[in-house]
């Protein structure tokens, strides 16, 4: 590889981006992101819980809360609404028994006639007490004058000059007791409008305490009172029930005398009232003769419900059993969304609000409760302004029954106290309640967010700077690359720590110096290499010019032993001479020089052909065949036939040369001499093949007729002969081992049975013919293989 | 010792000496570390030398003079014996072997 390749192959096109210390790319960013990740989530887990439980605990606490608060509101609520009703019956209570005792009063004095009429007759004559009436013809009714009490006497009831009729003095007399003890008992007890008595229907006289223009205001109010009579006119049906009582006490709806009157406003006093009536007997009880009566305002009644506190707007009112309500705040009233309506009473103007024509779908729907003790019901009534719906907790509670004059008849009536409250006051305390703790979590929450953030905070903080040290190695090693890259090759980094980092920048330490060595040494061994190339290239050329001369002088000599060879084998003409054998003859050495070895000796009438191989090739062979050739012709000029001795002779002399010229080798050598028909066999050399004209063949062993030559110093006594017929068309094949060792590719041999079969078939042909097709065939054995050995064949056949 | 080639491989064990492959060394130069190892058991002058031929497929004519060789020096020295192994298998050593007990009579030949 030359010096240019390697400046190419070095790599200096891709130049990185460079990483800063804190890109989001170097380690360090990535090591900070990782360790706050880690730490956040475990935070977020850690809060995440906190901020849960805190969440449930709240959400417990407030359910608990609003549990007992429901519950403890209900039971305050439930004993509030008992507490109101006891209060209300109590109420009621004290105003049926004044009236009773008024009653019970005139009962007594109408069951004492005699005394009845004597305490009349004494209390007339009082000048206080007494009555004095004063007749009004334009109105056409009497009446007394003002005092503590007044009593009215009705046109229908006095005569032509006013005065009124004996009867109804009487009854006046009679009933005068009343300006002794109502005015006592309406200024004590309960508070009360009035208190009045009627008289029977026959003499229905009225006296009330008390003193009012009460004729005056009914003329004004009822016009028409002065002509009828009064029970019909004002309280129609209530004198006939109470007739149908005395003959049977069972047809009191509730089994107490006092009658209750739906609301109305009053005549006299233009109030909203109420009136509760106490029927008086006669003395055999077989009639009804009068009532006594109290009358009270419903803001008396009111005061009760309106005093009923609860939060901040809950109120309370009482309601009749037909959902009528008497008794009921205004903001109350506007709560409910009642609407007030003028009555249909006959007697009385009436004053109603009924519950079912409420502007609210949900009031007027309320079911009111009757035998079912207190009810608890809860009502939507729109949205408030802020959008949250308004609703109220409404609890009912029915009253004990009464006896009520409907305006007809006399039926039970079921009062109902009901209280009502708007829920946002009821749990105003939970609200306020669920208020800190929602404050409270979210404080939590808040804090647990802030100390969050603050870890984090600290937390990536000391991740940074730890995190300075643990890759300050890794960013001095990252510089160091880029120093490196940027052929500073002095750059060396400190690493302080003892990790595998340090490890790393050891190594790279050493390698820089490495690098910073070779490239700086480079030129210097380059020079120093290409001088030790220098030297090595001269002595090659050396070696090789040395090598070229040698070459030359082996390559002259071989030239000149091959020359040797090829002069002293036998000339084609020569071979065409000799008359009864055809003689044709092959040789191909394998080097340039062979060591193989055939002649063909005739000298007019005998013929020797010789064949042999010399171990090895080369000169050395080449001159020991020339040598073995020149001793061969000798004997033969000289005249020797006897083979054994021809054999011997030959030995001995090559023996010597060899020993003389210290040569290692030896060689094979047979001779086939022919004379009339006959061929004689000498020496160990291959197998001969004859090929009989009829085409048989034979195979002579040679191994027993001789020795090598120039081995021993003596071979006559291993030498011997062979005398075999020849006749026409014979063939006789001599060869080297060149012919049957010589292998193919696949190392298998030539053979001598591929030999003897070749020779067979081509037998006809001439002796050049057979000798050309053996040839062939060999060669076609051989292939592209290496030929080994030289290669020689002769082949004789008889003319 | 041992000589071994892609071709053949020779080895001694003991007095024995080994021959395997095909030896178609080029000359008696090339076939000169095969006669030292065959030398030096030689000269430890061992009762009887034994050449193991039987694995010995091919050998040329310079291998046949280096055996020839040897069995002369063998000769020389009568006081060792010599014994060679050989297999009928193997068409060169049934030709060639029986030269060698020809240069030394008292050579035992086993061609089996």
């Amino acid at each position: 590889m030359s010096l240019a390749n390697v400046k190419a192959d070095t790599p200096q096109t891709h130049e990185p981006e460079s990483i800063g210390r804190l890109s989001r790319h170097s380690f360090r960013a990535k090591f900070i992101l990782v360790v706050s990740a880690a730490v956040l989530f475990d935070l977020m887990l850690a809060g995440g819980v906190a901020i849960w439980n805190v969440q449930r605990l709240s959400k417990d606490a407030t359910e608990k809360v609003a549990q007992g608060l429901t519950t403890a509101t209900e039971e305050y609520l439930r004993t509030y609404i008992d507490t109101t009703a006891l209060r209300t019956e109590l109420l009621l209570d004290q105003v049926f028994s004044e009236v009773e005792a008024l009653g019970a009063s005139m009962q007594t004095l109408i069951d004492n006639p005699k005394t009845g009429a004597e305490i009349g007759q004494t209390v007339e004559l009082d000048p206080v007490l007494g009555d004095t009436l004063v007749f009004n013809p334009e109105a056409d009714w009497s009446q007394n004058e003002p005092g503590e009490s007044v009593v009215s006497v009705w046109g229908y009831l006095l005569d032509d000059q006013g005065d009124p009729l004996p009867d109804v003095s009487t009854q006046i007399a009679d009933s005068s007791a009343f300006n002794l003890v109502a005015p006592g008992m309406m200024k004590t007890g309960s508070p009360k409008l009035q208190m009045y008595y009627v008289g029977p229907k026959d003499i229905p006289i009225m006296r009330t305490t008390p003193y009012t223009d009460q004729a005056q205001t009914f003329d004004k109010l009822y016009p028409g009172h002065n002509e009828d009579n009064f029970w019909d006119f004002f309280f129609p049906g209530v004198y006939e029930s109470w007739q149908s009582w005395i003959e049977n006490p069972a047809n009191r709806p509730v089994p107490r005398d006092i009658v209750g009157t739906a609301p109305y406003i009053d005549a006299i006093t233009g109030a909203k009232i109420v009136s509760f009536f106490f029927p008086l007997w006669t003395e055999d009880r077989s009639d009804v003769a009068g009532m006594t009566a109290v009358d009270i305002t419903l803001d008396q009644l009111s005061s009760l419900v309106e005093n009923v506190k609860i939060a901040e707007t809950g109120f309370g009112f009482l309601t009749a059993s037909n959902g009528n309500v008497l008794a009921v705040s205004d903001a109350g009233a506007q709560v409910l969304g009642l609407v007030s309506v003028g009555g249909e009473g006959q007697g009385v103007t009436g004053i109603n609000r009924f519950l079912e024509q409420s502007q609210f779908p949900e009031v007027a729907k309320l079911e009111l409760p009757h035998n079912t003790g207190t009810v608890i019901d809860s009502l939507s009534l729109g949205t408030n302004p802020d959008g949250s719906e308004e609703s109220y907790t409404v609890i009912l509670k029915e009253l004990a029954p009464i006896n009520l004059w409907d305006g007809e008849k006399i039926v039970s009536e079921n009062l109902t106290l009901g209280f009502m409250v708007a829920n946002d006051e009821i749990y105003a305390s939970l609200t306020a309640v669920q208020q800190e703790l929602t404050e409270a979590t979210q404080r939590i929450v808040n804090w647990q967010i802030v100390v969050l953030l603050v870890s984090l905070f600290i937390v990536t903080l000391a991740v940074y700077a730890v995190s300075g040290r643990i890759t300050k190695g890794l960013s001095q090693l990252s510089h160091a690359a880029r120093a490196l890259q940027n052929k500073d090759y002095s750059v060396r980094v400190s690493i302080p720590t003892k990790d595998e980092v340090a490890a790393v920048g050891l190594a790279f330490n050493r390698m820089a110096e490495e690098i910073s060595y070779h490239t700086e040494n480079l030129e210097n061994l380059v020079e120093e290499r290409t001088r030790k190339l220098e030297t090595a290239n001269r002595e090659i050329v050396d070696l090789n010019k040395r090598l070229k001369t040698e070459n030359v002088r082996l390559g002259a000599e071989l030239d000149v032993a091959k020359r040797i060879q090829e002069m002293v084998l036998p000339r084609l003409s020569e071979l065409e001479n000799i008359p009864q054998i055809e003689i044709a003859a092959f040789m191909e050495p394998a080097d340039e020089v062979g060591g193989d070895y055939y002649d063909v000796l005739f000298d007019g009438d005998h013929i020797k052909v010789g064949i042999g191989d010399v171990t090895g090739h080369g000169l050395e062979s080449g001159v020991l065949m020339l040598m073995v050739q020149s001793v061969a012709r000798a004997l033969q000029e000289q005249g020797d036939r006897d083979p054994v001795a021809f054999l011997d002779v030959l030995n001995r002399a090559v023996y010597k040369n060899i020993t003389r010229t210290r040569s290692d080798k030896h060689l094979t050598l047979a001779f086939v001499d022919y004379e009339n028909g006959k061929v004689t066999l000498s020496g160990q050399h291959e197998e001969v093949l004859i090929i009989r004209a009829n085409g048989e063949t034979e195979r002579i062993d040679t191994i027993d007729l001789g020795f090598p030559v120039g081995l021993e110093a003596d071979i006559s006594p291993f030498v011997a002969t062979l005398d075999l017929n020849f006749g026409p068309e014979d063939v006789l094949i001599l060869h080297t081992d060149g012919i049957t060792e010589a292998e193919n590719e696949e190392g298998v041999m030539f053979g001598l049975d591929r030999l003897s079969e070749s020779a067979q078939e081509n037998r006809e042909k001439s002796a050049k013919g057979i000798a050309e097709a053996v040839i062939n065939d060999v060669k076609s054995h051989i292939g592209a293989h290496k030929v080994f050995d030289d290669i020689t064949l002769v082949v004789l056949k008889h003319r | 010792m041992e000589i071994s080639t892609n071709d053949y491989r020779v080895w001694t064990e003991a007095s024995t000496i080994h021959y395997e492959g095909t030896m178609r060394l080029s000359g008696t130069d090339a076939y000169a570390p095969i006669l030292e190892i065959m030398n030096s058991v030689l000269s430890s002058k061992p009762e009887v030398i034994t050449l193991d031929l039987t694995g010995l497929e091919f050998l040329n004519s310079s291998g046949i003079n280096l055996l020839a060789k040897f069995t002369i020096e063998i000769r020389k020295q009568p006081d060792v014996g010599v014994r060679v192994l050989g297999s009928k298998a193997i068409p060169w050593q049934s030709k060639s072997l029986r030269n060698l007990q020809r240069l030394h009579p008292s050579l035992e030949l086993t061609i089996s």
